[in-house]
């Protein structure tokens, strides 16, 4: 006991550190290398060649103008909703308001491909069933909507990316103090005044920054750009990029393009950070009383109405519409003549390529998230409880990845590994990494959000009654960590058993996933089969919430939010 | 059991520009079994020994050894879970998701100690505290005096040589917060365990400890008895921080082998000691406390001064004496004894009582 402690040792934590850390620079780090130095590596050496061509090529220039078109309506027409309904549930006594949250949320959470998929049944120029039956049945072939256009594309970009708005609108308006709305009432401003000079100026740079969430994920989607905007000949930036890797695969220019999306994603997000980082004065007001709901008399059941529109075209339209494909024999106008679940025992039990596809999806799933999570907790651990030098670099590394478009991840790992000696295209591997790295930014969230509910005094005690470090991991940190590691895990394994844009590119025969096989099968015109594999794809969405509700939540969670982070 | 013997011992926080020293070459002998606190006002690197004492912290110089056996030295630090000691947090830090058992015997069981005796002292660790019975609550069931003996039984039960306490009562309400000062320092007598106690209660360091290590600036100023740093604090600082006090201007008109005598404002006199190097003439100043200030009506060969304004305070009466030269005197007297304002009174002070430093020329705090 008297010899002095030995000047180092490896210790069971810097494994896991070095170990976290190498992952982020082979999940994120290096293929973005790669995708850099691939743009820039030509058939005569290091250039700009690549750049000059998709900046100049008209296929190049006319993708990147749809997706800013698309991009920019999409923006514009999610913010006039999420607002709407946002105003609606925080501040009047519309009825419903229930019903128009879970409007929101399911909006959400619903796979943008299979929305798109569902309207293409509704509304395509010759089948889609709403337009044959205006043509058919009604005589109006006028009453006609073609969802092969823009206008098409747009609507079933905004059903998925009006949450946003909605999200931030309405969490900043409701932490709006009251006293400051009441504090210029008293001084004898109107309602509509109020709102236009105090409240208004308050929310905006929360509203201002979901739009431009709502314009960085709608330009991402690879799903519904593909299957509405093909059709109608609208090439964006991920299907020109898919394109690209038709044979010959151009990578050169595909790395190009991306970087030049990733530009567009990263500036819209720059703006987005600095636009949220102006909202703090919206929730540094103290406990003030909840804001005065609005009397809008007659008017609520126009905003009630309101909602009901947009609850039945987001949800109603597409799902019912999904199932009724589902159980029908053939889509058409009598497609209720003859209900059938063959289709279920079709992919479920008869076809191997959907069996094998659900199974990947579910592995993929599971094992993305376990990752995503553990990683998350260690990264979080590293930026909150060590003075490591560079842990704040760690901490940005780990958020890069939203800046990146799921197709161009799949770009830069493609770069990445086929420069490898290990070949991991076409396998499973490739998927998961593509997984992990996408989604990491989620998981550090989470873990980084709940350890900082951990007071560090928690593990210092343990520490100091002799707890190593795996100790004390194990017996304090995790356990109190946990219900924000199962919120960490959901977030990462709902959009992974959905994910289209990344998979199309790194997907083979082996390794195909559920949102690939049902693009796939929709691409060779199996209408129903398509419908029934939609179904089950958000039948395993709804268990994994539910699981991961039940498994995080209850007991512990309110006993670790009594206290402990104190002083 | 164990002392500390601290030496040379320097942390700075930050770099470049933000860089500040929390602590500068503090020299600490802390005795086996004693009570020992860490008393200033927040950053002044109170907090920054007792973690460095832990070995939460790395120091950028000095060593700290425990019974001859070094704990810290810059990049050499034995890790906190090696070092045997107990630490109650200021936030009682007690896990809240283990019952009051769970958190009690988590180290025994680190310890390897059989089932059946971690049972037996993890009882009487409790009954320490006063908490039998309360095994199998969660944390959040408990008030905050009783987390904090949690907190306390958690430590114990370990049977530490030495126990840290971060500011343990600070959350306490004011009553709660007495009672559980005597019991703390009756623990420490009866397990002899060495309290390493940091505060920026005088009136907790002054109650509680065996020595009082005052600091301020990352700089140890005194370290005495609660006697010696009340009434001979080593400079204004520790006379300012260890209770009320009135600081007067005076001049030295006599000195002669470390004595003199003092002219005050209004016609006071003192015979004090001096500090050393004060010769006559020399400005100096002089703390006086407020209960050693005597008040009489009426005229007498003493200076004088005016009542300007009274407190009452229940278990005594303050008073502001005014004297002719305009300087205030804050003055605490027996409550039965009462003036009124306006009134003239007589103005002794208790010479022994006071203390003399010498002119600063920039004021530190």
């Amino acid at each position: 006991m008297h010899r002095a402690a030995p000047r180092y040792r490896i210790r069971l934590e810097h494994v896991v550190m070095g170990a976290a850390v190498a992952a982020l620079a082979v999940l994120v780090v290096l293929p973005i290398g790669s995708l850099i130095l691939g743009s820039l590596l030509g058939e005569e050496g290091l250039g700009l060649g690549h750049y000059a061509e998709v900046l100049t090529g008209r296929l190049y220039v006319s993708a990147l103008k749809n997706s800013l078109v698309l991009g920019a309506w999409t923006g514009l027409i999610s913010l006039l909703i999420g607002v709407v309904l946002a105003f609606a549930v925080s501040r009047t006594d519309v009825p419903g308001k229930r019903l128009l949250q879970i409007t929101a949320s399911l909006s959400y959470l619903s796979p943008p491909f299979l929305t798109a998929i569902a309207f293409v049944y509704l509304f395509s120029p010759n089948a889609g069933l709403v337009n044959v039956f205006a043509r058919e049945v009604l005589g109006l072939p006028w009453l006609h909507f073609n969802i092969f256009s823009m206008t098409g594309l747009v609507l079933v970009t905004v059903l998925h990316t009006f949450p946003y708005v909605y999200l931030l609108a309405s969490s900043a308006l409701q932490s709006v103090d009251a006293s400051y709305e009441e504090a210029a009432q008293i001084l004898g401003a109107s309602k509509f005044r109020t709102a236009l000079s105090i409240t208004a100026p308050l929310v905006a740079p929360a509203i201002l920054s979901g739009t431009l969430l709502a314009f960085v994920n709608a330009i991402a989607l690879f799903g519904s750009q593909a299957i509405i905007g093909l059709p109608g000949r609208i090439v964006t930036l991920p299907t020109r990029i898919y394109a690209l890797f038709d044979y010959p695969p151009e990578y050169g220019l595909a790395s190009a393009l991306s970087l030049v999306f990733v530009v567009i994603t990263v500036v819209a997000l720059y703006l987005q950070r600095a636009f949220l980082a102006r909202r703090s004065f919206v929730t540094l007001a103290g406990k003030g009383a909840r804001p005065q709901l609005m009397q809008l008399g007659a008017w609520r059941w126009a905003l009630f109405s309101f909602g009901v529109l947009v609850f039945l075209v987001a949800i109603v339209a597409p799902y019912a519409t999904l199932i009724a494909v589902s159980i029908s024999k053939s889509w058409g106008l009598d497609f209720w003549k003859g209900l059938t679940l063959a289709h279920y025992k079709f992919i479920l039990f008869d076809y191997n390529v959907t069996q094998r596809a659900i199974l990947n999806s579910l592995m993929l799933a599971t094992a993305a998230a376990c990752l995503a999570v553990a990683l998350g907790a260690v990264i979080g651990w590293i930026d909150l409880r060590t003075t490591l030098p560079g842990r704040r670099l760690i901490d940005y590394a780990s958020l890069i990845p939203l800046g990146l478009p799921g197709i161009v991840v799949a770009v830069a790992l493609i770069q990445f590994w086929l420069r490898m000696p290990i070949a991991l295209y076409g396998t499973l591997a490739i998927l998961l990494l593509a997984y992990v790295g996408r989604y990491i930014p989620l998981s550090v969230r989470a873990a980084n959000a709940s350890l900082r509910q951990v007071d560090p005094s928690l593990e210092e005690s343990a520490q100091i009654l002799g707890a190593r470090w795996s100790t004390i991991m194990r017996e304090v940190t995790l356990p109190l960590i946990r219900p924000g590691l199962f919120a960490g895990w959901l977030l990462v394994f709902v959009p992974v058993i959905q994910e289209l844009s990344a998979s199309i590119l790194l997907f083979s025969s082996g390794s195909i996933t559920l949102a690939v096989a049902v693009f796939n099968l929709y691409e060779t015109g199996y209408v129903e089969p398509v419908a029934a594999l939609a179904i089950i794809n958000m039948i395993i969405i709804g268990c994994a919430i539910l699981l991961a509700n039940k498994l995080g939540g209850g007991g512990i969670a309110q006993r670790t939010t009594g206290q402990g982070a104190a002083a | 059991m164990a002392g500390i013997s601290i030496k040379g011992l320097s942390k700075r926080f930050g770099t470049g520009e933000t860089a500040f020293a929390a602590l500068s070459e503090l020299d600490l002998e802390i005795e086996n079994n004693q009570f020992v606190t860490l008393l200033g006002p927040s950053g002044c690197g109170k907090t920054t020994t007792l973690r460095l004492i832990a070995g939460y912290l790395v120091p950028d110089a000095g060593t700290i050894h425990a019974d001859e056996r070094l704990l810290s030295a810059p990049g050499n630090v034995v890790p906190p879970e090696e070092r045997g000691m107990g630490m109650v947090f200021q936030n009682y830090a007690v896990w809240p998701h283990k019952t009051v058992y769970e958190n009690v015997v988590f180290g025994l069981k680190l310890r390897k100690v059989p089932a059946a005796a971690a049972r037996r002292k993890v009882e009487e660790a409790l009954a320490l505290v006063n908490l039998t019975g309360l095994e199998s609550r969660f944390p959040n069931e408990l008030s905050g005096g009783q987390q904090q003996r949690v907190a306390l039984a958690r430590s114990l039960v370990v049977e530490p040589g030495i126990l840290l306490l971060d500011e343990p009562l600070s959350n306490l309400d004011a009553k709660l917060r007495e009672r559980m000062r005597s019991e703390l320092k009756q623990l420490q007598r009866r397990t002899g365990i060495t309290f390493v106690y940091v505060t920026h209660d005088q009136a907790e360091a002054l109650a509680l400890s065996d020595k009082v290590a005052v600091m301020h600036g990352g700089r140890l100023q005194q370290y005495g008895t609660p006697r010696e740093v009340y009434e001979r604090p080593a400079n204004r600082i520790v006379a300012d921080f260890m209770g009320l006090m009135n600081l007067l201007p005076g001049k030295v008109i006599a000195a002669r082998n470390g004595t003199g005598s003092i002219a005050l404002p209004g016609g006071l006199r003192l015979d004090v000691a001096l500090p050393d190097g004060t010769a006559e003439g020399d400005a100096v100043e002089v703390v006086v406390r407020p209960e050693n200030i005597r008040l009489r009506s009426g005229n007498g060969s003493l200076a004088q001064a005016t009542i300007s304004d009274r407190t009452f305070l229940g278990n005594l009466s303050e008073y502001y004496a005014t004297l002719p030269t305009g300087e205030v005197l804050r003055v605490q007297t027996h409550p039965l004894q009462q003036f009124a304002p306006g009134e003239s009174v007589a103005i002794d002070i208790d010479a022994a009582q006071c203390s003399v430093f010498r002119q600063e020329v920039e004021s530190i705090s």
